[in-house]
This record gives C-alpha cells, structure tokens and sequence, in this order.
C-alpha cells in the first residue's frame, strides 16, 4: 500500500465520524416511557390515589397517638420499653416541635390536600379534551373536594391558623379563613355529588353528599355557629340514607361496613390482594402470650370509670378487649397479656395482626350527626328536642334517657355521651379541647396540660427548617 | 457542518506540503548512551526536511540528501534530545544523555504530550519507579501521598478500589469518579491495569488542562501511559512476597469486664444480672483474623527493533486477606506495539490488555461482629454448633442450656462473626479485554495526523450459595434437624413453603459490556523564529455505559460444588427465578480544538474548547455542552535580568482558568406514582370490597443537565540552587456552578417524593505546595527530600431557598449524622454536643434532657435555650473530609544501598465512631470505653456509664488526623555482573506505624465514597494492614 492511499483512507475515516451530530441520537433506549409500558391514567385513578392516601401507615400508628394516646381515653400501652418511637411523649403531654407523629400527621394531610388539588385540575383539563361519556367529571371534582375539606377540618383542629396551600406555603391563614375554605369545599361537594343510594354498588365507599353534609355539621359545630351545625345535621337526619344500626356492638366489626349508619370511613382489604389501613389493627392489638399486636393505645381506667358511671355495660365491653377475656368470635385472650386492656374497635377478626387488615375506620356515623344536632340544639335553647336525639343514642344500648335536664346538665350530658358514644374513634382530643375541657380533665388526668400551649400541636420542627419564616403555635 | 469545511481546508494544507528536493550527499552513524551501548529505535530527523530514519538494533541510522550545514535532531524517549550539524564527514557517533532533570521530561496532556517547561498549569506526574515501590493492587492506591491536590482514601480491602478526590468533593449527587485515560482511550476504571505495566501517571488537576475532556472532566482526569519498548530487549523480572496484619487493633474488654459491664448496663433497666463463673471465653478478633499474605509476580520483555518497539509482560497478583479465604488473585497479560512504517512517517501503535480476576468475597459485617459479641459467646458449642448469644436469664449463665422454668434469651442481636465467614460462599470471576489500534501519520514535518479505535469488552461471573439449612440450624443450637424438615412440609396446604426452609439458596449472575471510542485528530507544530505554535483540532466518537447482567436463583441445589448448577435440584418445592436488566448505554460524540503560542519560551498562552454532546440529555432543550480554557505563563528565568542567576535556575508564572464538566448525573423523571399492592394509592370500594387501583402525582420535574464546574488557578513552578529544589505551588478555586441536590418537598407542599434539582453551588479551594530537594554529594552517595501540603475548603453555597436540609450518614439505627446546608461543607457532621454525663436523677429533672435520659447517660447540650432537647439542637461539626493533607518522602542511595521512607498525612477532619455508638445494648466494648466508664454519681464526667443511650453525638466524633509512615524500604543493586544488566533485593515495610489519636481501628474510612452514606463512619469497615513485604528484581 502507497502511502497516499493511506492517508486517503485515514482522512475518509475522519469525515465519516464527523459526519452529523445525529450520532448521539442515535442510541437504543432500552428504558420504556410510561406510554411504551401501556401505562396511562385517567382522572378517576388520580382521584382514587386522593383516597388512597388515607391507607397510609400513618393513620395506623402517628394518628393514634395524637388523637387518643394523648387524651385521657387511652394509654400508650404496649411494653414500658417500647416506647412506639415518641407515643410516650402524647401520652405524657411532653411532646416537642420535633415529635414524629405529629409531623407525620402534619405532612399526611397536606400531601392529601395536595392530591386532592391536582386530581381536581387534572380532571378539569382531562375532560376540556376528552369525551365524558359516564358524566364523571362533576362526581369525581366533588369527591375530591370533600377529601380536601377532610384533611383541612382534621389540620385546622390540630394546628389553627395553617397555610392554605393554593395561597401560600409559609404564611398561616386566620382559622374562620380556613374554616370559609372548608365549608366552600363542602358544598361544592354537597351539589356535586350523588346521595349515597344513589351509586352504583362498585363504587360504595365513595364520598356522598351525605358526607359532605355531615362533616358540614361537624365543621359548623366546631366554629360553634349552632344554627348551621343544626341545619346542616337535620338535612342528613331527614335525607332517609341514613339510621342507626340495632346492635351497638358490631358497629366497629366487617358486618357493619359502610352499613345504614356508616356516613363515611376508610376502606381496609383483609383477603389477597391485601390492602388494609396497613396495620391499623394489629398496632393496636393484644401484646404478649398469644396476643396478636403490638399492644398501643389501650384504654384508661379513667375511660372504664366512665362507663361504669354510667353502667354503661354494651358500649364498655363493645370497646374494651379485657385481659383474660373470650371474644365474640370465640377468641380467648390470655390473662397474661402485657396490658390489661386494649381497644376492641381495633380489633379484625379475620385479619389480628396482619400486615394489611380488614378494618374500616369509621370517621362519620349517624350516631354522631344525632349527637351534633342535640348539642347544637340545646346550645340554640332547644333543650328539650335535644335531648330526645340524645336519648335515640342512649335508647340503643340500653341507657335511661335523659329528662328535664338544664341547658348545662344537657351539655355535660352530650358531651359525657360523646365520649363513651365515640370512644376511640379518633375525637375524643378534639372534644375536649373544643368544650374547653381539656386543662381540667388533663390535670385531672395527672397530666401536665399548659393553657395557652397544649390546645393546639406545634408546627413541626423539620417545616420550621425549611420555612423559618412561618410562625410557631404559641408556647412552642 | 461547518468542522467539515475546517477538515477540507486542512487537507488542502497537507497535500500542499508535501512536495520538493534536492540531491546532495548520504550520511551515516551510530546512537549509544553514555556507556558506549547503542539505541535501537531512537528517531533521527533534519530540521526543517522530510529526511528521517530510525536506528536500527545496533544503534546505526543513514541519511541520505542531507547538506552541510543541515541539523539533525536525535531524540530517544527517556534521554535528552541533541542536535548535531552536518559537516563534511559522513559519519557521526552520537552519545545521548539520560534525562535527568524533571523540566525536559514530557508531560501526557490529552491528545498529545508536552515538555514540562511549556505546561502551564498544575499538571502532576508520578512515575513508573515511584508507583512499584508501593505494591498495591490499584496504582491509585500506590500514589497515595505524592500528589499534591488529590486526596486518595485508601483500602485495604483485597481487591478494593481507593477513592480519589481531586482537589476536593465538588458534587453531592453525580458521579464522583475521575475520568481515566489509559494511553489516550477512555476507560472505567484501572482496576484491569497492573501497576508494573505503568511508565507514568498523570493527574490533570486544573480545569484549564482536565477541560479538553470537557463534560466528563469535572472529578480530574487521570492519565496513565503504559510502557513501551526501548533499545536493546532486556528481559524482565520482578516478584515480591509480603504478609499482612491489622495495622491499629482495638483492645476489646475481656470476659470479667464484659460481665461487669453487661451488670451495671441490665441492673439500670431491672434486668437480669451474669454470674462471674461462665463456660466460654473468646477473644473474637483473635477467632476471627489472621495473617494475609500478597505476592506479585511479574515478567516482561521489551525492546526496540528498526522498524517495531515492543512490550509484552505478564503480572500476576495474589492476596489473602485478613479473613480465612478473602481472596483476590489477577492476571494481566500486555503487549504494547509500535510499528514505524515509510521511514517512520506512519506508525501503527497497538496496545492490548487482557486482565482477569478471581476474588472470593466475605463479609466485613464480620469486623463489627467481633467488636459487638460478647466474649463470653463461645466460637463453637460442644455440640459442634457456632456459639450464639444465647444466655440462660435465670441462671445467668451464658449458654442455651436450661432447665425447666428458664428462660432462655439473648445478650444482643448480634450473630457470630467467625461462623459469618464460615458460611459465605462467594466466587466473583472477571474478564477484561481492552486494547486500541492507533495510526499516526506525518502529514508534513508540522502536520501530524492521528486516529485511534479503542474497546474494552467486560465479563463478570458471580457464584453464590447460601447454605440456608446450616444457617438455621446454627442460628440456634436447639434446632434439631426435625425441625427445619417439619418446616418443609406445606402444613396449611396452600401449596407453598417459606424458602427459610429451603436447603439452600445459588445465584449465579453474569454481567457484561461494552465500551468503543473513536477519534480522529490533527496535531499542528511549528516554528517560525522565536514563535512557537502548537495546535490540536479533532473530533470523537464514544459509546459506553451499556451494560447487560442476568441472574438466575435457584433453591434446593447440590451442596458439593462441582454439582452446582440451577437446574439440577434435589427438590422442586421452590421455583427458580431468572433476572435480566439492560442499563442505558450513552453516546457521546466530541470535537475539541487547543492552541498553544509561546514567544522564546518565555511567554506562554494557552486556549481551549471542548464541545461533548450526550445521549443521556436528548430529552432536555439542548444536549451539547462547550467547555472553554484558558491559561497564561511567564518564564521569569528566560529573560535577561534573570539569565545569569546563580540561585534562582528556574521560575515559571502560570495563570488559568477553564470550565469542566460532571456528566455522569441522575436524571429527573415525570412520575406517576401508581402499581398494585398494598400501597397509598389504591383504594378498596364495593360491597366485596375490591382494590382498584389509583395514581398520584409525584413531585415535579425539574430538568436536570450535565455539572459545570468552572475554576481558575494561579501558580508557579520553581528550581533553585541548580535545581537541587524543585517545585511548583498553586492556588485554586473551582465551583461547581449547578450541582444537583436532592431535594425533600416541604412537609406543607404536594410533592411527595424527594426530587433532584440544580439549585446549588459547590466551592473548593486551596493551596498546594510541592517542594523536592535532590542533591547528588558524589557518586557513592546521593539523598532526597520531597514534600508535599495541600488545602482543601468545601462549601456549600447558594443554596435556593428551602432546598437543602437533606440529611444523611445513617447509622442504621434510626441515627443520623450528616446534613447538606448551605454555608457548610457538603454534608457536614451534624447532631448533638454532648457535654458531660448526667450524675444524678434530679440534675436531669432540672434540666432540657431527652426523653428517657438517666443518670449516667451524655447530656445533650440545649442549643437554642428553649428548655426541649430536639432536632433544633443539632449542631454542625465540620466534615469528614480532610482540610489538609500532606506527605513526605526521603531517599537515600549509597554505593548499592539504597533506603526510603514515605509518610502521608491528614488533617482538619473528623471521624465517627459507629462501632462505640451504636449498641443495642449487651455488646462487648472496648477496653478504653470500660475502663474509663461512668460508674456513679461523681465518677467521671465525661464518658457514659455502661447504661447509655444510642444517640449519635458529637462524644463519638472524633479528630480524623493522622500521620501514617506508608513506605520504608531498603534495597541492595547489584549492575552488570555477566548477563545480568541490574538486580536488585529490597525489604518493604507498608503502613508500619501510624499517629492518630483516633479510638477505632482506622480513620480512612472511605466505604464506597458516597459523601451521603456512611462515609467517615466507622462501622464495618475494613481494617488498615501493616504488611512486611521481601522483593526482587532482575533485568537482563
């Protein structure tokens, strides 16, 4: 070979890789896009996510203990080692900015907010271009708008005066400006969406215009506006979906699921494929010999002193799970158990300690809105209808009515029922700060409850980091 | 294409220049050294002609239609070049002169090669003799302290690779890696490369030079130029053997203190107490180490023939490590060619590397077994089974043994480090195939040409088995064999069996891949009077980073390992699984451009660009990225006023700045949150209540492109005193202007996941100063002395707002440590200040303590004044990266003695001690931590009692200086005696003693290098070693 010819050879080669930048487009992508995977979402999934995130772990052990760890229903429970990373903390009222549960609950609900508000705009701008053949897209905003309303109500309870996250993430809206975004949320949701009849059996669990209405009366009677609470629980009362269940003590098993008095609750899958409020039972079951939990959140002496006030014998033993006792569905209990008491709402007899149970938390039921619509009839001077809801409560398991009761005397009354009615079913904290109970109980209690600090939670320590421009809760 | 229309006018260039001539006269001669032996293959050229020739294997050139008072160049890698004018004569004797000073040698700069005195930036070199002289399996690790500005964490480790930082951590999220060019092709890593095989290693620290590798240039460039062949063939051998020990043991507390301890810890909670009398006793690290041993054994022959130098060797590698059979072996086979064709104006160089590894891994999670078991824990039982931490909590005694009542528990979680090894079944085989052709043609005297295709193809095998049945039976010596067989049986008939009952478990796994690159590029050098021009332009072409691996599992195989094979099982209880993953290979196509201009070598100016387009970016707005350089230099020494200078010989100004890149980056991805299972976005509905699935949207995207990193650097080279002190001192600054952090969503926002985003700045700088003092006092003695410090400041900067606050460095316990944030080093220590011990219960009542706080346990000290011990009191302690580093070296050679001593140095760091820290409780200590234990109120205040907490604090923070000797050596030349040209015997001792007030067994913790994980964390890492190593070699 002549030299030239290499050189030609050389210089061809050249220009072949200097050919065009095409080269880097070039490679193989092995990689596939979601499109390529046949993955593709409509607005229902991202609207089923928004109730997804009620299943999180969360709501299984942190929401434990800041709603009923910390009150004077329950105990932290299970062994004294274990301290259930800082429940001893809610249970000893010596909870700090940087808790765990309580940013845990802090960042549930707002990322639940967050779905909600992006599954309303993707709905929105899926359905500008897309066929609705099923009419979906008013139910589906409407859904996701109760959900918002939901996590919003449980934030502004907890944390007062919050950040609408829509307005801004640092700065902290006055409680009535949250509380006006809540009630728009619900009515919208109370326009849009169908009555619990009126769904078709696939999609029972989803939020109605019954829920909408109740957490409505709920929301009013927080805010203490009575004629509201009352009007708003009246029009659930005189809807007809809705009634109490006969025996008060199924009302926490399967049986009663989403039953005639269910308004609205969490929905849990015990069978394969699993997928319950993860371990929403077996945290809270029996710890010990045979025992099928980790034992937390165990009801209080003072709790079982207030049913036996009352003689109140069905809602104890429907609640309680006592050491050394044989359960309804023929399971014996062993007497040496780590606690002397656990919480039988809690319990799933068909999946005790499972991993993901069947356990429907129940956040609205009728019984409730009859409650709501007797304390906001009773503090409206309508003391005597009052207590005739009251009593179709206490007529249930087996109690006198109430008659001839004052205002206050029916006050206490109410909310003595509300307690042994909605024990450990995620209020009793909130009551109590709500009536202004909470300093008197809590010290009573043996509990070092600070006025002036204790009535809301702090806002957690790790946002503060990240946002140190947002106010702190007052004696944080 | 306008580089097209650049290349057309280059041919024109080059076909114009090749023409001419005159007829004259032929001359002739011979090429030796000093001692009279001729040069085979040394170049032999006329200025400003096409008339070349190489010498032949006697030493002798031709020249024909040369003209008195022509010049002829000769030049021969390794002596200095000499000019020699044409006179009436024909024949000329030319004695070339080894090169001794370090301003002639020629430097590797990256598509081409320069003379020291013409670079001008900080550009290191270490050489062959320096990187064999610290036998190591990677050369990074053997060059560990010679460099200035490049920090090497080592490991000990058989078979590891040392972490290289040059000039300091520049990103959080992107590869950390530098770039490796092996003889111009661009490489993995040189873990296939044997350190023999090595003639030089250079580190192209500043931007201004690392840029002509533009986007994956940002770590430092590491160039390694292997060895060719030169003059006469001379025959090779070098071999050495060593043995190894831990360098820095711990002393553990013995069985009576453990029990002591082990009281004072349970009486605090109520629990039970150990009686002093017990069965076993085990000094576990005695159960657990032994001495490795190394061996290198090598073989080469190289020369240089007229028309063909050549290299070819064999290395073979072999260690044991410090665990029973952890070993590493490697082979690697070379062969380095260079072809001058057409009188040397086209050459052909091929280079081939074959490297192949055997490495039987075990696990180091073994170390801090050993440290955590109690000693009281015997290795075997009677029975034949491995010791557990079984203890009897009735009786106290430390056994499984019970009667009726007892109850049988544990000391601590911890298994047996001895039976760890024992059951680890591990063969890992590696392939590696690496060679490129390259073709260089002399398009003119000026004009050079070169083009070059390189590829490596990569094979890594894995064999895993698991013993599953013997772990089970040995977990607990109470199992009998009945029982793990009851276990096999499908009880509740759901047709499936837990695989812990499976006999045992084989994986085998085969990866691979691929990697080409081609480039083409034209070398410009001329000179027209005092005006000096070099030029480069070229063009590449690469793919890499594919790689394919499949895995296939199997349970219940042949136990003896010839009979292993997935498909042959002994029972079909277990289905078998197979595994197959591509991962996205990159193309990425370059051209690249630099100029050099010096007037009279005293005025230097520089300029560079780089332009790389990435596959990995195609998804973004733009995918090519340009990379500038500049850098400027001033001779002082070459000007008049300065010529005469007796002291000062040489000084050199230079100035630079360039902008690099990090490529090598994770990439956003719009995701949808979505897939079956029990996860937060499904949801059940319906009277049967069904799971339908849902989708949330993830947190948002941001596009993420390729690190820039811009830097300038200032500095200058000096020689004094007839350059017996040489050396060159810099400061530089570089920034990674974009890097990629990992950002947590506020709480209160909707984005759910972490996601990336360049929202912030990483500064480095620092000084580096290298200082070499060689003074040859006659010639039976001759000493040197070399120093070199260097600084390093890392910052985080720029943070956007809210962006930082990622936390890492888990101890595994639920523990953090480190947090990036802005203002602080990347990801700086950050925890509690510990600051005394609690005394009494009633001190705690009145002070900000954590919950559960207890006499005896560290007080934390309440940062902010708010009365609550939490997150809020966390402090930042610096970081776990060196602020300075150093090393010495000091040589002495007299007569045929010759003896060294290399030592290497850091500072400004701190380590963590997670081995002291995390205990669960029951676990041994150290015999410093016993004895210097809290015991009461007033016994100490300042360290725990045995009772404590397990909270990471700044008490376990330790300073992570150290001054380690690496190298003494001592060795014994003998020259020519008959055949043999040099021998040589020499004794090494590695890392023989080391200063550092550190309480566990080593500071250099690299781990994987990861700034976010346990990096500066001692928890399982591996050990340093003192090896004592006996050498030899031979040339004939």
């Amino acid at each position: 070979m002549k030299l030239k010819n290499i050189i030609h050879l050389l210089l061809f080669s050249l220009i072949i890789i200097s050919c065009d930048e095409e080269f880097v487009e070039e490679v193989e992508i092995v990689d596939p896009t979601a499109e390529e995977r046949g993955e593709f979402n409509v607005p229902v999934d991202f609207v089923n996510g928004v109730y997804g995130r009620h299943t999180d772990f969360a709501y299984a052990f942190a929401y434990l203990g800041i709603t009923e760890i910390i009150s004077d229903n329950a105990d932290k429970g299970s062994a004294p080692t274990d301290t259930g990373t800082d429940k001893h903390l809610l249970d000893g009222l010596t909870h700090t900015t940087s808790t765990p549960s309580i940013q845990n609950m802090w960042t549930q609900w707002y990322k639940t907010i967050g779905r909600a508000t992006l599954s309303i705009e993707f709905t929105e701008e899926y359905y500008a271009e897309n066929p609705d053949p099923e009419n979906l897209e008013s139910r589906l905003i409407g859904e996701a708008k109760f959900l918002r309303a939901l996590n919003y109500f449980w934030l502004v309870r907890s944390f007062g005066p919050i950040p609408l996250q829509h307005v801004s993430l640092v700065e902290r809206a006055p409680v009535e400006e949250i509380y006006s975004y809540i009630e728009q949320d619900l009515n919208d949701a109370i326009s849009l969406l169908p009555a619990k009849s009126e769904y078709a059996p696939s999609d029972l669990g989803r939020a109605t215009s019954g829920a909408a209405q109740a957490l409505l009366a709920k929301v009013y009677l927080y805010q203490e506006e009575w004629q509201a609470a009352a009007d708003a629980a009246n029009s659930v009362i005189t809807s007809g979906e809705y009634g109490l269940e006969d025996d008060y003590a199924t009302l926490w098993r399967e049986s009663t699921e989403n039953g005639i008095e269910s308004i609205f609750e969490l929905q849990g899958r015990g069978e394969i494929p699993a997928h319950g409020i993860q371990q929403y039972s077996s945290t809270q079951g029996a710890r010990g010999p045979s025992g099928w939990g980790w034992g937390f959140n165990t009801p209080t002496e003072d709790l079982v002193n207030a049913f036996d006030s009352e003689e109140d014998e069905i809602r104890k033993n429907a609640t309680i799970v006592f050491a050394g006792e044989t359960l309804w569905d023929g399971r014996e209990v062993d007497p040496a158990v780590e606690n002397p008491r656990y919480n039988e709402k809690a319990y799933s007899s068909a999946n005790a300690g499972a991993g993901d149970g069947d356990k429907n938390i129940r956040v609205l039921r009728y019984a409730e809105i009859l409650l709501i619509y007797a304390e906001a009839l009773n503090e409206l001077g309508q003391t005597a209808t009052a207590e005739d809801f009251l009593n179709m409560v206490r007529e249930r398991v087996e109690l006198e009515p109430k008659t001839g009761l004052s205002q206050e005397e029916l006050r206490q009354a109410i909310w003595k029922e509300r307690r042994l009615e909605l024990a450990f079913e995620h209020d009793r904290w909130f009551d109590l700060i709500r009536t202004g109970q909470a300093a008197e109980e809590m010290i009573e209690h043996g509990k070092p409850f600070q006025t002036g600090r204790h009535e809301l939670f702090p806002i957690p320590n790790d946002q503060l980091i990240q946002t140190p421009e947002m106010e702190q809760n007052p004696g944080w | 294409m306008k580089l097209k229309l650049f290349f057309a006018c280059i041919i024109f260039l080059v076909f114009s220049g090749l023409s001419h001539a005159q007829q004259t006269k032929t001359i002739s001669g011979i090429i030796t050294d000093a001692n009279q032996v001729p040069l085979p293959g040394a170049e032999v050229k006329v200025d400003g002609k096409e008339i070349y020739d190489v010498t032949d294997f006697d030493g002798n050139f031709t020249l024909e239609n040369v003209e008195v008072g022509d010049v002829f160049r000769v030049t021969f890698l390794g002596f200095a070049p000499q000019e020699v004018e044409v006179t009436e004569n024909s024949n000329y004797s030319v004695v070339l002169q080894e090169d001794a000073g370090q301003l002639d040698e020629v430097v590797v700069v990256g598509y081409g090669s320069q003379s020291r005195a013409d670079i001008t930036g900080a550009i290191a070199s270490v050489k062959s003799e320096d990187i064999v002289k610290q036998p190591a399996l990677n050369a990074a690790q053997a060059v560990q302290g010679k460099v200035a500005g490049v920090n090497i964490i080592a490991n000990d480790a058989p078979g590891s690779t040392p972490t290289v930082l040059v000039r300091g951590l520049g990103t959080a999220e992107g590869g950390r890696d530098p770039f490796y060019v092996v003889d111009g092709q661009p490489v993995q890593d040189i873990q296939n490369i044997s350190p023999n095989d090595i003639e030089s290693i250079e580190f192209l620290k500043g931007a201004s030079y690392a840029n002509i590798y533009g986007i994956r240039a940002a770590n430092g460039v590491i160039l390694i130029t292997t060895k060719r062949g030169k003059g006469k063939p001379t025959f090779s051998f070098d071999t050495y053997y060593g043995i190894r020990t831990v360098q820095n043991q711990v002393e553990m507390a013995n069985g009576s203190q453990y029990i002591d301890y082990f009281n004072e810890e349970s009486a605090a909670s109520g629990g039970y107490q150990l009686q002093q009398n017990q069965p076993f006793e085990t000094d576990w690290y005695d159960e657990l180490l032994q001495t490795g041993t190394i061996s290198n054994n090598s073989f080469s022959v190289s020369g240089a023939g007229e028309n063909i130098d050549y290299f070819l060797s064999y290395n073979f590698y072999d260690e044991e490590g410090i665990l029973e059979e952890n070993n590493y072996s490697r082979g690697t086979i070379r062969n380095n060619n260079t072809f001058h064709l057409f009188d040397d104006r086209f050459r052909i160089i091929q280079n081939l590397n074959i490297s192949y590894t055997n490495e039987s891994p075990k696990p180091f999670g073994s170390f801090s077994n050993a440290y955590r078991q109690s000693p009281l824990v015997p290795v075997f039982y009677p029975n034949g089974r491995f010791g557990q931490s079984y203890v009897n909590q009735t009786t106290g005694i430390v056994n499984y043994i019970g009667g009726e009542g007892e109850s049988i528990g544990r000391l601590n979680p911890h298994g047996n480090p001895v039976s760890d090894v024992f059951f680890a079944d591990e063969d890992i085989n590696t392939t590696t195939l690496q060679g490129q052709i390259t073709a260089e043609l002399d398009l003119t005297d000026y004009l050079t040409f070169t083009t070059r295709f390189g590829a490596t193809q990569f094979y890594y095998k894995r064999y895993a088995y698991t013993p599953t049945r013997e772990r089970w039976l040995n977990a607990d010596p109470r199992r009998t064999l009945e029982q793990f067989q009851q276990g096999r049986v499908d009880a509740d008939g759901d047709g499936s069996i837990s695989t812990e009952f499976a006999n045992n478990s084989y994986t085998v796994r085969d990866e691979n891949y691929f990697r080409w690159n081609i480039e083409g590029f034209l070398t410009f050098e001329k000179t027209f009077g005092k005006h000096n021009l070099d030029a480069t332009v070229g063009i590449s072409r690469e793919n890499f980073g594919g790689r394919e691996f499949l895995e296939g599992q199997a349970y219940d195989v042949f136990e003896e390992r010839r009979f292993r094979e997935i498909s042959r099982r002994t029972a079909n209880f277990f289905d078998n699984t197979v595994t197959q993953e591509f991962n996205q290979s990159t193309n990425l196509q370059s051209y690249f451009a630099r100029a050099e201009y010096n007037f009279d070598k005293k005025y230097y100016l520089r300029a560079v660009v780089r332009r790389d387009g990435s596959s990995n970016f195609i998804t973004g707005d733009n995918y090519f990225a340009t990379f500038p350089a500049f850098s400027v230099g001033w001779t002082v020494t070459n000007e008049e006023f300065l010529n005469d200078s007796e002291v000062l010989n040489y000084f050199k100004i230079f100035a630079g700045w360039g902008e690099i890149g990090n490529a090598n980056v994770p990439i956003n991805i719009q995701q949808v949150n979505s897939g079956d299972g029990s996860r937060n976005t499904n949801y059940v509905f319906g009277p049967t209540q069904s799971l339908i699935l849902g989708a949330a949207f993830g947190s948002p995207v941001e596009t993420l492109e390729w690190e820039t990193t811009q830097e300038w650097e200032v500095g200058f080279d000096y020689g004094l005193f007839d350059r017996k002190l040489t050396g060159t001192a810099a400061y530089y600054q570089r920034t990674n202007t974009n890097a990629i952090i990992q950002v947590t969503p506020l709480l209160n926002s909707a984005a759910e996941g972490n996601f990336l985003a360049q929202a912030a700045e990483v500064v480095n700088e620092g000084f580096e100063f290298l200082a070499n003092w060689s003074d040859d006092i006659n010639d039976d003695f001759s000493y040197n002395i070399g120093v070199n410090f260097s600084t390093n400041e890392n910052t985080v900067q720029n943070v956007r707002e809210a962006f930082d606050g990622q936390t890492g460095g888990s101890l595994g316990n639920g523990q953090i440590t480190k947090r990036l944030k802005d203002g602080e080093p990347l990801f700086a220590w950050w925890m509690y200040e510990a600051d005394g011990v609690w005394q009494t219960q009633q001190e705690i009542d009145n002070n900000p303590a954590v919950g559960n706080a207890a006499p005896g346990h560290l007080r934390y000290v309440d940062q902010n004044d708010d009365g609550v011990i939490d997150d809020r009191d966390k402090k930042y302690f610096g970081s776990y990266i060196p602020t300075y580093n150093y090393g010495v070296r000091f040589g002495v050679n007299y007569k045929n003695i010759d003896l060294s001593v290399d030592g290497y140095g850091v500072g400004g760091n701190k380590v963590y001690n997670g081995l002291k820290n995390t205990r669960l409780g029951g676990e041994n200590v150290t015999l410093e931590t016993f004895n210097n234990r809290w015991t009461g109120p007033g016994s100490t205040n300042s360290a725990p009692g045995a009772d404590r907490d397990a909270i990471a604090s700044s008490y376990y923070l330790e300073d992570g200086d150290f001054f380690r000797i690496n190298n003494m050596t001592v060795g014994y030349t003998l020259e020519d005696i008959s055949l043999v040209k040099r021998a040589r015997i020499y004794f090494t001792l590695q890392n023989p003693f080391m200063f550092t007030d550190y309480s566990g067994f080593t500071p250099e913790l690299n781990q994987n290098g990861n700034p976010k994980q346990t990096t500066g964390i001692e928890l399982s890492a591996y050990p340093t070693t003192r090896s004592f190593l006996l050498g030899a070699n031979l040339q004939l």
